[in-house]
């Protein structure tokens, strides 16, 4: 950053190839299911690559594109290889170059990375090495079809330059034919695409140079290259840097892009969720970039443009790809040259709504922008102009209804009871590996100050209270509150039977041997156990589930929770139903508990139990002015509580709706 | 016999022509919410078959259900009812539209809204608590369903059978479970479902048909609608409606509402007529893996139901009901209930299918051949096929060329023919594998294929049939994998081989090492521990065993089977290396490290293809199908033999994309 507070590395202009960039943001490729049933690419998408278009990113890279029917390992893959997309592909780069901002179609057959149940045919690869995820055993190509899989490659190039692209990147990385030809780990062949990384490195040398004859001279053509694999006997940093100085000697290529992992068996860090720490993958373009001179992208959770100023200003990458940060927030390039940094809207890297829901085979959407995944939609304006809102409550789902009511030119009031505003994200946000969490309150909060938004907090908004203010709407955002259950008695039967929302608020706190009975699967009960395992706790989770922290899996967090967890001595259970808590004055907690697949009980002893659970709709105040003269509505826990997600969707819509 | 499966029957106002039913069923046919032109021709398939009555997939009745992506939506089904209901028409076949709520059974990844249910208890499955709904939301509901009835008929259809079954609103309101309301709608548990039907009636009048699909187990007698009380519900009912579907399940036990072939088949006809004794004249059908004709004709004759809902036999072989009046039951393709490929409940939208008749759910994609579609009458009609290999692919491809005319020679290496599924066969609840192997075999005896067994072909035995003017067809399987981890003395056992009792193991515990997930290690370690009374480990690199099977719905149960038969299941175990005695393992995330005493290991691990003839075979070589293409599964085999059998005409490529 220069001393005006510019991002002076990030917004200097580069050439790649033919193409001039306006500044070093790269909108990278990732998977969206925005494609059609069929294959074809649809509205959304070009309303998504336009919005970050406008957003100003210096360069557009969409999602892959498959070259051959071969390959449909998720059901909204673009198929490529059909003819019929050419006018799709139109339709997206008319909208983004109408930003003057170049826009490249990543192209891609994810050889053994796939299963049958879309195509009914056989899954090629290589070799007959299964791939880890979807643990299917492929056909191992033979020279014929290999000659198919590159002709599919120019085939869906020569699409491409009909429908207005830029130029092509080929996806040789986390899940690709090609990195599967590269990767000794699953290239096992014995004839010429075998062997020596020259070998190996064949199939890509022919793809590239194909697909360059396709295009000509002029369009760029780059390549993206898996820099570590992360898996046993796979691609290192050392043979990566060989295979990206054989991508440049063959003159063909214009720029070298840079991923970490494999897809379908080390998604995880591909996709680092908070509990990785940002730049973790920035090794790789460093050691690629010193290797050669094409421009080099470097990618790896960079969520702030001072990350990706610093990131180019040290020399390790000459651009820097930010998938999330411009989903949560489309204008971040914007911001960020326009000095307005601290408006943009910060990726959580919560994994919640964007990553999670790909694995989901959903819409991408994010946590904290409501209109990520529904750009193409139209939204109306408001009903009436300048409307006297009043919010009640300052979590997430009251912060958002606020902020886009008042960004839409209403008057808005908001009553938090709390001394502080954020809900239960503040609570998630103790937890050191949860941190990030609070940018999601943070960056609401931002925005209503900016918005001007009238915020009291430490006032318990009663049905008489709401009605003095005289609105013209009322939103009920009043959250949720936990729930004892039955197992564990009344609440004077035992003190050191509490709700995790006491442990996190400080309320209470738990030492010596502690049992967290998980009812919810995701971060809570992980979360808590590892706050105090970490506070010196003996700590164990029970579970009815087949597994502790079961959604933790789409986020990506199972990994590095159950790394954690390990290092932190915290045991887990599953199938555990509990019964029942027996005291005996200051003795240790007998917990009761069946397993309910065999029907046989077990017992924990322990000085303290932490409760995760249910909660209820804190909803009084809704009920309180259900016959109330003014338009009431409610959003988040206190309609039914959920995760964050709902709150900021709904206190949106209903923003929206006013 | 009084009443026979396929005479028809009288009900409300319609005749319909047999008493099977081909009941409601999730499908992804649908384009978007919408019926396709696929769901059409599946339904038209069923109706020429002869099926009595069809219920069409469950619609939901308002648009913020949407319980999974392709659900279809009343209001978006009209053309799609109109088609069915002009494509059934010839036949006679009773139409009804499947309509429905799912409540807190549904999800919010799609509409992005709020569940709504009785009360806000949270589904144990999706964990995400519902809102509670209140009267004038309740009475949205019902009008819905008017409407969507209305709509129905409107449409052609004979009327609407409406879901009150194991994923429903109507059952949540019915259950002790679910409905923990205060008001009328609480002391009064069927009254939501009284006002829904009356309002249908109101709406299609008395010649429309109104049906009622009701769990009367919900199988958690704590809370849950059990048989007794369901007794009640169905003597309440049972007059509001003219045809009454008993089915069972309810939140904690979905799976059970049409599992796999470890449950009984005709597990609920005991309910079904204890239901029928309650619901007076009315017409009962009886569900519940029933797919036998035998079964049902049975049931019928014992007074035990009215009509038999057959739904995944009519996937397997939709002329049922034309081959039982033919006389020919013999000759109906076998469902043998392993829930593969028509269990389609999943994230990935799997097209509904079948293991036995790919072509299933593919009606206008890849329709089967019938014979006189020429694909016999290639450049030499009369040309002899040599098929090397006995299991479900050569099996299909023989039987279908001999019975269109073809001299065809059949040659199994090992004693007996089958195959993979021989093995597969094996165990408690798995015998209904085996008619899958028995139906092949004595389909192809019938049409005249000369099978010979026990005799191992030689390359140059093929090349002799070649030069005298034969067609080959290689269908030789898959292999073993003896040694696929660093072993100094452990023995290893194929675990096909173990299953088909072709191999003795030696005393001692046993280790069945399970890196795949799919059904063999689960299977293997079953029946080793029950059926054999053997002590034995699974080990799975995951963290649940057989996680592949999720798509049949029974994830859960398999696990609990397995605790139940005191497998001891070492999950997040990957093997490291095997020793005399001694599995060492390691876990795939941290650097624990285990080791297993075992005095064998069952590797079920991934086969490979068995192509060693294949590749012998000069150039251009025959076609190859299944398994030594790739090991895959059933449903893959009798494509591919299907395919084979079309290219001798077009000499394609199969298995490729031609």
């Amino acid at each position: 950053m220069s001393a005006h507070g510019g991002y002076r590395h990030l917004f200097s202009p580069i050439s790649i190839g033919s193409l001039r960039l306006a500044n070093r943001i790269v909108f990278s490729a990732h998977l969206t299911n925005y494609a059609t049933q069929q294959g074809r690419p649809s509205e959304q998408h070009v309303a998504y690559y336009a919005a970050r278009a406008a957003g100003g990113a210096g360069l557009i890279i969409t999602e892959e594109h498959s070259t051959h029917v071969t390959d449909w390992p998720y059901e909204k893959l673009i198929h490529g290889f059909h003819p019929d997309v050419v006018p799709h592909y139109r339709a997206i780069t008319d909208a983004v170059h109408s930003y003057g901002v170049p826009i490249l179609a990543q192209i891609n057959h994810n050889g053994g990375q796939a299963s049958s149940m879309y195509t009914r045919l056989p899954v090629w690869a290589p070799s007959a090495v299964p791939d880890p995820l979807f643990r299917e055993v492929p056909k191992a190509l033979d020279e014929t079809e290999i000659a198919e899989v590159v002709s599919g490659y120019s085939k869906v190039a020569s699409h491409c330059l009909a429908g207005g692209f830029d130029g092509i990147e080929l996806q040789c990385s986390h899940s690709s034919i090609v990195r599967g030809f590269l990767s000794p780990a699953t290239n096992k062949r014995d004839d010429r695409y075998g062997g020596s990384l020259a070998n190996r490195a064949r199939l890509l040398l022919e793809v590239v140079s194909a697909v360059r004859e396709t295009l000509g001279r002029r369009p760029v053509l780059g390549v993206r290259l898996c820099g570590d694999e992360l898996i046993d006997g796979g691609t290192t940093i050392d043979d990566a840097v060989k295979v990206a100085r054989m991508v440049e000697d063959c003159g063909a290529v214009d720029y070298i892009n840079t991923s970490i992992g494999v897809a379908t068996a080390t998604l995880y860090t591909i996709e680092a969720s908070m509990a990785i720490p940002p730049g973790y993958s920035l090794y790789i373009p460093s050691a690629i970039r010193s290797a050669v001179s094409l421009p080099v992208i470097g990618v790896g959770r960079f969520k702030d443009p001072l990350q990706a100023e610093r990131a180019i200003a040290a020399g390790y990458c000459d651009l820097v790809g930010v998938v999330r940060g411009q989903i949560a927030d489309a204008d971040f390039a914007a911001k960020a040259r326009s000095g307005k940094a601290s408006d943009i809207r910060t990726c959580l890297s919560c994994n919640q709504e964007c990553v999670g829901r790909m694995g989901l085979n959903r819409w991408l959407g994010c946590i904290e922008n409501p209109l990520a995944g529904r750009e193409s939609l139209p939204v109306a304006p408001p009903r009436r102009k300048r409307r006297k809102v009043v919010v009640v409550g300052g979590g997430p789902g009251g912060l958002q209804a606020a902020v886009t009511s008042a960004e839409r030119g209403h008057c808005v009031t908001l009553l938090e009871r709390n001394l502080s505003l954020g809900g239960q994200v503040a609570l998630a946000a103790t937890v050191a590996s949860r941190a990030e969490f609070l940018d999601i309150t943070r960056n609401l909060i931002a925005a209503a100050r900016r918005l001007s938004v009238d915020v009291t907090t430490g006032v318990e908004a009663t049905a008489s209270i709401v009605e003095g203010l005289e609105p013209d709407a009322v939103i009920v955002a009043t959250g949720a509150r936990p729930v004892r259950p039955w197992w564990a008695g009344p609440a004077d039967s035992s003190s050191r039977v509490v709700d995790v929302r006491d442990v996190l608020e400080g309320t209470v706190a738990p030492a010596g041997s502690v049992v967290v009975v998980d009812d919810l699967g995701f971060h809570q009960a992980t979360s808590v156990a590892e706050l105090l395992a970490d506070r010196g706790c003996a700590v164990e989770i029970v579970t009815p589930a087949m597994v502790v922290g079961g959604d933790l899996g789409v986020t990506l967090d199972l990994e590095t929770w159950n790394i954690r967890a390990a290092r932190k001595g915290v045991r887990q259970s599953t199938d555990l139903v509990a019964m029942g808590v027996t005291s005996a004055g200051e003795g240790p907690l007998q917990l009761n508990l069946v397993h309910h697949p065999t029907g046989v009980g077990a017992t924990r002893s322990a000085d303290w139990i932490v409760i995760v659970a249910h909660q209820t709709p804190e909803d009084d105040l809704w009920h309180g002015l259900r016959s109330a003269a003014f338009e009431v509505h409610r959003v988040g826990d206190c309609l039914a509580p959920r995760r964050a997600h709902s709150a900021i969707i709904e206190g949106h819509r209903v923003g929206v709706s006013l | 016999m009084s009443v026979a499966l396929v005479d028809s029957v009288t009900f409300g106002s319609v005749l319909a022509p047999s008493r099977v039913v081909f009941g409601p069923h999730e499908t992804n046919l649908g384009d978007g919410r919408q019926l396709s032109d696929r769901h059409v021709a599946y339904y038209e398939r069923r109706a020429r078959g002869g099926a009595g009555v069809i219920v069409t997939e469950t619609a939901s009745v308002t648009t913020n259900d949407w319980p999974y992506e392709r659900a279809p939506l009343a209001d978006a089904c009209a053309s799609g009812w109109r088609a069915i209901a002009d494509a059934c028409a010839p036949y006679a076949t009773v139409v009804l539209a499947g309509i429905g709520h799912s409540g807190g059974q549904g999800s919010s990844a799609f509409s992005q809204e709020v569940m709504w249910a009785p009360s806000g208890v949270a589904d144990s499955v999706s964990r995400e608590p519902p809102a509670a709904l209140d009267g004038d939301a309740i009475a949205g509901i019902v009008s819905a369903f008017a409407g969507a009835a209305l709509l129905a008929v409107r449409c052609g259809l004979a009327g609407v059978e409406v879901d009150a079954g194991a994923w429903s609103l109507l059952r949540q309101f019915h259950s002790g479970l679910t409905n923990l309301r205060q008001d009328r709608y609480g002391h009064d548990r069927l009254a939501v479902t009284r006002e829904v039907l009356g309002a249908i009636r109101s709406a299609v009048g008395s010649r429309g048909i109104v049906a009622l699909r009701v769990s009367c187990d919900e199988l958690a007698p704590w809370a849950g609608v059990t048989p007794e009380q369901a007794a009640d519900h169905v003597g309440e009912l049972a007059p509001l409606v003219d045809l009454l579907t008993v089915v069972r399940g309810g939140p904690f036990d979905t799976g059970a509402y049409r599992p796999d072939s470890h449950t009984p088949a005709g597990f609920n006809l005991d309910l079904c007529a204890a239901m029928r004794t309650a619901a007076g004249p009315v017409p009962i059908v009886a569900q519940g893996s029933i797919v036998d004709v035998d079964m049902a004709q049975a049931a019928l004759s014992e007074g035990k139901c009215d009509l038999v809902e057959m739904t995944r036999a009519l996937i397997a072989d939709s002329d049922i009901v034309a081959k039982a009046r033919a006389g020919r039951s013999e000759t109906i393709r076998p469902c043998i209930l392993c829930n593969q490929a028509c269990r389609v409940r999943d994230n990935r939208n799997p097209i509904v299918s079948c293991v036995m008749d790919p072509s299933s759910g593919y009606e206008t994609v890849e329709p089967a051949l019938l014979p006189g579609d020429g694909y016999a009458s290639g450049n030499n009609p009369s040309a002899p096929v040599l098929v090397v290999g006995g299991g479900p692919a050569g099996l299909e491809a023989a039987r279908i060329l001999a019975s269109s005319g073809r001299r065809v020679r059949l040659v199994e290496r090992l004693p007996r023919c089958g195959g993979a599924i021989r093995g597969a066969a094996a165990g408690l609840g798995r015998e209904r594998i085996g008619l899958a192997a028995r139906w092949l075999e004595e389909r192809a005896l019938e049409a005249g294929v000369a099978i010979e067994t026990g005799v191992q072909l030689a390359a140059s035995d093929v090349e002799d049939a070649r030069a005298d003017g034969w067609d080959v067809i290689v269908a030789t399987g898959s292999r073993f994998v003896a040694d696929r981890y660093a072993n100094s003395g452990m023995a290893v056992f194929d675990p096909l081989d173990v299953l088909a009792g072709r191999t003795g193991l030696p005393d001692g515990p046993l280790a069945v090492v399970d890196s795949v997930g799919d059904w063999v290690g689960v299977n293997v370690a079953l029946w080793l521990a029950a059926e054999h009374g053997r002590t034995v480990s699974l080990l799975s690199p995951d963290v649940v065993a057989g996680t592949l099977l999720s798509r049949g719905g029974q994830l859960g149960e398999i696990n609990f089977r397995l605790e139940r038969v005191g497998v001891r299941r070492l999950l997040r175990s990957k093997v490291r290396a095997l020793e005399a005695g001694r599995v060492l393992v390691g876990d795939p995330w941290t650097d624990r490290q285990d080791t297993i005493e075992a005095a064998a290991v069952i590797d079920c691990g991934h086969r490979l293809a068995e192509e060693r003839l294949y590749q012998s075979l000069r150039e251009p070589r025959p076609v190859r199908v299944g398994d030594c293409v790739a090991p895959r599964g059933l449903l893959e085999a009798v494509l591919e033999a299907r395919r084979a059998v079309a290219s001798l005409r077009t000499r394609q490529l199969v298995g490729g994309p031609g």
